[in-house]
């Protein structure tokens, strides 16, 4: 086991427990929970396997699911937006650097941001169609995804700036 | 098999990603009984609409037999629909016999004309379905003629629009008679021949077979009267009937037996 798959597995352990003891008791004006734990698949290293993240997703959302008495909408939504995830960096960053040494690493910054941005909001709003599945709900979706987004956004951005400044 | 185990390598990111997939939904119905019984419900409309496909592919193939079985229906409604326009004239022998003399066949029409002056039609039932000469042939809303000749497989029919055919008819409200022979020109304008002017008679006014011939039972409907002329020199109206149908544009008609035929015949010629 080297470096990378050690660190890989803590910082999977610690955003679970993040997720499911801290962020899901929020409830933020009585529903809002912001979803911190899609920063591990953000921060996952582009140029890695791709199969071996597939499950690292399903498995991160199967265990929220499980500790948290959800049905099983955070396993679909992860694993959705963990299967996207080149789709998405092609789209953020273009087609030319389809692998990047690392996502922290990488310093365009706007690129970075809008890549946050699509990865979240795809995420979530997987998520809440998984949780209403209605077309008469269409507009909880969109309002439920759209805020609770902002949230996890706001405290998302912040960390992964400083994880890279740290660096 | 190679290539099988190559595609299955390229292709491993999505089919994982719908293997997971299917977990997880099962995973979600197993915990949730809302999401459950939404999929179910999806479910059932993607096979009901399946078999709403379906279905409509195998009537369409279906459709022929279905014609069928529909004639054979039909072909018993007419027959039970002429049956009671009987008691009208056979009153008394209905109810002391219970019977009426009439069977009805159906039958396709393959030629059909309205140009001549005699025209003749062809049906495509003979004597191997007991079609006889002399027999009438009618149609949903009409008569259509008299069955002339028969073969093995078909049966030629003097058509209603020749010029020497004439028909009993019967006005349903007034119960005065005549007899309805073409015009020659339009195929659906006849004239109606032999009605006394003493009869009240309006315009408009239904006509339907007279049931005085062997041929066809009472109160088959024909036409109505289109034009009406009360020549007193001679006694009788001139009349002008406009058919229900366009006999030149029928496609399938009923032959009608009369299972009596021969007794009348035997007694008419006795009359002779």
């Amino acid at each position: 086991m080297n470096s990378i798959t050690i660190k890989t597995f803590s910082s999977f352990i610690i955003f679970l427990l993040l997720q499911v003891f801290i962020f899901n008791q929020v409830n933020l004006f009585g529903y809002i929970n912001p979803m911190i734990y899609v920063l591990f698949l953000i921060n996952y290293r582009f140029d890695r396997n791709h199969t071996f993240f597939l499950f690292l997703g399903f498995f991160i959302g199967f265990f929220i699911d499980l500790m948290s008495q959800t049905g099983g909408a955070h396993t679909i939504a992860s694993l959705t937006v963990s299967f996207l995830r080149p789709l998405l960096i092609r789209n953020a960053f273009g087609v030319i650097s389809e692998l990047p040494k690392s996502f922290k690493n990488d310093p365009r910054k706007l690129n970075r941001i809008l890549f946050l941005f699509l990865f979240i909001l795809t995420h979530h709003l997987t998520y809440f169609i998984v949780i209403y599945f209605s077309w008469d709900a269409f507009l909880l979706i969109i309002s439920g995804a759209l805020i609770t987004s902002f949230f996890s956004i706001i405290l998302v951005l912040p960390i992964s700036f400083m994880s890279k400044t740290s660096k | 098999m190679q290539r099988i185990i190559n595609a299955l390598v390229q292709y491993r990111n999505p089919i994982i990603y719908i293997l997971l997939m299917v977990f997880s939904i099962l995973f979600l119905s197993s915990r949730s009984s809302f999401h459950k019984n939404k999929l179910e419900h999806l479910g059932f409309y993607i096979s009901s609409s399946l078999y709403d496909f379906s279905s409509s592919i195998n009537q369409y193939f279906n459709l022929k037999e279905i014609n069928e079985i529909l004639l054979k229906e039909n072909t018993r409604l007419k027959s039970l629909n002429l049956k009671v326009n009987a008691p009208f004239l056979y009153n008394k022998y209905l109810v002391s016999h219970k019977r009426f003399p009439f069977l009805v066949k159906d039958a396709n029409v393959i030629k059909n004309s309205h140009l001549n002056q005699r025209n003749y039609i062809i049906i495509d039932k003979g004597s191997e379905n007991g079609v006889k000469t002399e027999m009438g042939v009618i149609t949903t809303n009409g008569v259509l003629g008299i069955v002339k000749s028969v073969s093995r497989k078909y049966a030629s029919v003097i058509s209603i629009l020749h010029k020497d055919l004439k028909i009993n008819v019967r006005l349903k409200n007034s119960a005065a008679f005549g007899s309805l022979v073409w015009k020659g020109k339009n195929p659906r304008e006849f004239a109606i021949e032999d009605v006394v002017s003493s009869s009240k008679l309006n315009l408009g006014d239904t006509i339907v077979t007279g049931g005085m011939s062997s041929y066809f039972p009472y109160g088959i409907p024909l036409g109505k009267i289109s034009k009406l002329e009360n020549d007193n020199n001679t006694g009788y109206y001139t009349l002008t009937a406009e058919l229900f149908e366009n006999p030149s544009q029928i496609y399938l008609g009923y032959v009608i037996e009369n299972k009596f035929k021969d007794e009348i015949e035997f007694l008419n010629k006795d009359l002779k």
